[in-house]
C-alpha cells in the first residue's frame, strides 16, 4: 500500500517535472490590471487601433474613431490621461510610436501617411521616405521605430519594409518574403530585428539587423490562431501577436517558440474584441488597443 | 560430425519431398473455388458477365482477388477497404506528386465512376462519356448543353482535356496546360488568329483568363462578362504595344492602372479611413477581381465566398461549423454586409449603426422587448451601447441562434448579475 502511494507520487512529481521543462521556464501570463475608457473630459474611445508607450511612463491612445491621440502618464500603475492631439494632419490614426526624443509618429489610416509631432504635441510634418527607389507610391500599412530612431515602413504597395534615417530619409528596403500572403505589421526590436506577421499563413518572418531579405521564423500557426494582424517585441526577446478575429494574444520566444496563449474573446474587461497593436514596456506591461470594446486594456506579464 | 551432416541433408531432403507433395493448393479447394462455383448461388451475377466489358479479376473468375469467400470486416465480403483493393493492381493511378487530383479517386470512391464487375462502357465505366462527369458535375453540364457557342472538344469527350484520376504536372486535372492544350487545335500562327487578337502574342498567354473552355453565350466563347477594353480589343489601354519587348507588362503597378478609368471608385476608396489593404498590395485589383473576363459578376476572380474565403479562411469556417446559418454568409453573399473595397466604419461594413444594418433584413424591433439601441449602454462596458452584436455574432458560433454562449442564461448573466 505505502510502496504503490509513493510510486503514485514519484510518478506525479516526475509528470510536473516533464510538464514544467515542456513549457519552458519563460511560459509568460498575462494578468489585467487597468482596462482605459476616455480621457479626462470622460470622453470615450471609438475604436481604438493603436496604443504606443514609451520608457518615460506615458501611454498614446489612437482613438481612431475619434480622430485624435491621447497621451496618458502611468503614476503609481494608474494611467492618468494629460494631453489631447487632435489636428487635420491626422484625420484616423491607427498607430502609434515614440522615439528617444519623445517624438511622437503617428499613421494616419485615411491619409495613408506617418506624420510626426513634438513630444509636447505640435505638429512637425510627414514622414515622406524621401529619396526611396521606384515606384513612387508607397502605403504604408504599419511601421515602427528602431532603438535608434530609425524608421521602418511596412509598404505594401511594394512589398517591402523601407528603413528610413530618424529625419525620414531613405536607407535601404527588404522586399517580403517569397510566397507571402497578406503582411499585416511589423516590429522591431532593440538589437535592429525586423518581424514581420502574415495575417492569411499565421506565419511571422525575420529580418536579422543587416540582412537583406526575410526567412521564415516560424511555422504557419493556422491550426492555433485565426487572423493575427499586429505583432510587437519585448525587452526580453519575446514576440507579441495579437489575433484580431480570435480576440487571443500569442506569444512566441525569438527562436519561433511557443511561450503561450492569453486571454479570450469577450467584453469584460481581461477579454478582447479584434485587437489591433501592441505595445510593451520596459516593465514588461502590455497594452492592448481593444478596438472593438472601445478600450485599451493593461496588463502585466507573470512568469 | 560425418554424423551430423548426414542428418541436415536427411531433414532438407525430407522437407524437400514434403513440399513437392502437397500441392499448390494446400486447401484442397474445388475446382473453380476461386470464383466459377460463386455463381452456383449467385445466379443473378450471369447477367453482369453477359456485359461487354468485363473487370479482368471476373474475366478470369477470380472472385477471391477482392472478395473474401468466409468472413470480412468490411461490406461485400471485400478484403479489404474499397480503395486499397482497387489500389493493389492500379497503383499508379494518382501519381504520387500530382498537382491535381479529383476529389473521388483521392476519396476512395472509385465506384463512384467504375462498375467493379461489368459494364456496358469501356473502363467499367458507369455511363457513356459526358454524362458520367455531369452526373455530378451538374452545373457545368447545365451550362454546357445551354451555351449558344460550343467548343467541340466538350461535345467531344471531357476526356479530351482532363485526365479523369489526376494530373501530375498540370492544375484543372489538365492533360497539357494552357495555352499547349489549346494550341494543339488552335494555330496561333495564322493572320486571323493574329488579328483577332491584336497582333499580342497570346500563344504564350493563358487563353481561360478570356474565354471559356466549355462554351459561352458569348461568341469566341469569351467568358459572360468581359472588361470592356478587352472586347473593344483596346488590349494597349493596360498593356504595352504588341510590339514592344514586353507586350504583356501592364502600364502601372498595382491599382494605379485601373485608376485610370475606375479613378471615381479609386478616389471614393481613398476617402474612407477602413481600406481593404488587398487593394493596395502589390496585386491591386487583381486581388479579387479578373482583368479580362470572367464568369462572375464584377469581374470577380470566382464566386464570392471563394474569393473573400481565401484570405478569410477562418471567418468562412466559422459559418460552416455554425449551428445557425446567416443566410447571406451561408450563400456567400459577403457585400450584403460588407464594402469589399472600403468604409467609415470598422469591418467594412456598410452602414455605421448595426441595428440598422441588421435592420435591413431582420424586424429586429419585433424581435424582443429587451432595450436595445444608440441610448442604451452596454452592462459589461460603458463605453458600449447595446445592439445586436451584443448577443450575437453575425458569422455564426456553436450555439443556437448565433450567440456566443451555451445556454441563455449564460448570455444574460452576463449583465444581469443578480
Amino acid at each position: 500500500m505505502g510502496n504503490s502511494r509513493v510510486r503514485i507520487i514519484v510518478s506525479i512529481a516526475a509528470m510536473l517535472l516533464l510538464a514544467k521543462v515542456s513549457i519552458g521556464a519563460e511560459a509568460l501570463k498575462l494578468r489585467h490590471f487597468q482596462s482605459v475608457y476616455a480621457d479626462d473630459k470622460e470622453a470615450g474611445f471609438r475604436s481604438p487601433e493603436g496604443v504606443g508607450c514609451d520608457g518615460k511612463g506615458h501611454i498614446l491612445v489612437a482613438d481612431s474613431g475619434n480622430g485624435r491621440l491621447v497621451r496618458f502618464t502611468l503614476i503609481d500603475g494608474k494611467a492618468m490621461p494629460d494631453k489631447e492631439i487632435k489636428v487635420p494632419e491626422l484625420s484616423f490614426p491607427v498607430r502609434v510610436h515614440t522615439n528617444s526624443k519623445g517624438e511622437i509618429f503617428a499613421l494616419d489610416g485615411r491619409q495613408k501617411r506617418v506624420v510626426r509631432f513634438s513630444p509636447g504635441g505640435g505638429f512637425l510634418g510627414r514622414v515622406d521616405a524621401a529619396g526611396s527607389p521606384p515606384p513612387s507610391t508607397v502605403i504604408p500599412r504599419s511601421f515602427d521605430i528602431g532603438k535608434d530612431d530609425s524608421i521602418y515602413l511596412l509598404d505594401v504597395f511594394e512589398g517591402r519594409v523601407l528603413m528610413l534615417s530618424p529625419e525620414g530619409k531613405f536607407l535601404k528596403s527588404i522586399y517580403f518574403p517569397a510566397g507571402y500572403e497578406v503582411i499585416s505589421d511589423l516590429a522591431v526590436d532593440g538589437k535592429g530585428t525586423i518581424f514581420l506577421i502574415d495575417s492569411v499563413k499565421a506565419m511571422v518572418y525575420v529580418a536579422a539587423k543587416g540582412s537583406g531579405k526575410f526567412s521564415p521564423l516560424t511555422e504557419s500557426m493556422k491550426e492555433g490562431m485565426k487572423f493575427p494582424a499586429t505583432i510587437t517585441t519585448d525587452a526580453h526577446g519575446n514576440i507579441y501577436l495579437a489575433d484580431k478575429n480570435g480576440g487571443n494574444i500569442y506569444i512566441i520566444g525569438q527562436d519561433g517558440s511557443f511561450k503561450g496563449e492569453q486571454l479570450t474573446m469577450g467584453w469584460k474587461e481581461g477579454q478582447l474584441r479584434y485587437p489591433c497593436q501592441l505595445c510593451v514596456n520596459d516593465k514588461g506591461e502590455v497594452f492592448v488597443a481593444d478596438r472593438d470594446n472601445n478600450r485599451v486594456q493593461i496588463f502585466s506579464t507573470v512568469r | 560430425m560425418r554424423y551430423r551432416v548426414s542428418f541436415a541433408i536427411f531433414f532438407i531432403l525430407v522437407f524437400l519431398s514434403a513440399a513437392a507433395a502437397f500441392p499448390a493448393d494446400v486447401y484442397r479447394l474445388k475446382p473453380g473455388a476461386k470464383g466459377k462455383i460463386c455463381t452456383n448461388c449467385h445466379v443473378d451475377f450471369q447477367d453482369k458477365l453477359k456485359r461487354p466489358f468485363l473487370h479482368t479479376p471476373v474475366k478470369q473468375g477470380d472472385c477471391s482477388d477482392c472478395h473474401n469467400p468466409h468472413t470480412s470486416s468490411h461490406g461485400k465480403l471485400l478484403e479489404a477497404d474499397p480503395y486499397r483493393i482497387c489500389l493493389r493492381c492500379h497503383e499508379e493511378i494518382v501519381p504520387k506528386k500530382a498537382k491535381s487530383t479529383h476529389k473521388v479517386v483521392v476519396e476512395g470512391k472509385c465506384t463512384s465512376c467504375h462498375d467493379p464487375h461489368s459494364a456496358d462502357n469501356k473502363w467499367n465505366l458507369l455511363k457513356a462519356g459526358n454524362e458520367l462527369c455531369f452526373g455530378c458535375h451538374k452545373d457545368l453540364g447545365q451550362a454546357v448543353k445551354k451555351a449558344r457557342f460550343r467548343h467541340s472538344p466538350v461535345e467531344k469527350g471531357c476526356l479530351n482535356c482532363h485526365d479523369p484520376h489526376a494530373s501530375e504536372k498540370f492544375g484543372h486535372l489538365l492533360k497539357t496546360d494552357v495555352p499547349g492544350l489549346c494550341t494543339n487545335c488552335h494555330k496561333a500562327d495564322k493572320p486571323a488568329f493574329t488579328r483577332q487578337h491584336s497582333g499580342y502574342p497570346v500563344a504564350k498567354a493563358r487563353c481561360t483568363s478570356c474565354h471559356n473552355p466549355h462554351g459561352s453565350e458569348k461568341a469566341a466563347i469569351m467568358y459572360a462578362n468581359v472588361h470592356r477594353p478587352v472586347l473593344s480589343k483596346m488590349c494597349n489601354q493596360c498593356h504595352e504595344s504588341p510590339s514592344s519587348q514586353t507586350p504583356f507588362k501592364v502600364k502601372s503597378p498595382g491599382y494605379e492602372l485601373c485608376r485610370g478609368c475606375h479613378s471615381k471608385m479609386v478616389n471614393e476608396t481613398f476617402g474612407k479611413n477602413q481600406l481593404h489593404w488587398a487593394l493596395v498590395g502589390k496585386d491591386g485589383c487583381l486581388a479579387c477581381h479578373t482583368p479580362h473576363a470572367s464568369s462572375e459578376a464584377a469581374l470577380l476572380k470566382g464566386p464570392m465566398i471563394t474569393v473573400c474565403g481565401a484570405c478569410h479562411a477562418d471567418t468562412i469556417k466559422r459559418q460552416e461549423s455554425s449551428l445557425a446559418k446567416h443566410e447571406p454568409v451561408n450563400k456567400g453573399e459577403c457585400t450584403e454586409c460588407h464594402s469589399p473595397h472600403a468604409s467609415d466604419v470598422t469591418l467594412l461594413m456598410k452602414n455605421p449603426s448595426v441595428n440598422d444594418l441588421c435592420g435591413s433584413c431582420h424586424g429586429w424591433g419585433k424581435h424582443t422587448s429587451h432595450p436595445i439601441g444608440e441610448k442604451v449602454r452596454d452592462q459589461r462596458n460603458k463605453n458600449l451601447n447595446v445592439n445586436c452584436l451584443s448577443c450575437h455574432r453575425s458569422h455564426g458560433t456553436p450555439y443556437k441562434k448565433m450567440v456566443p454562449f451555451a445556454t441563455a442564461t449564460d448570455l444574460c448573466v452576463q449583465c444581469h448579475k443578480q
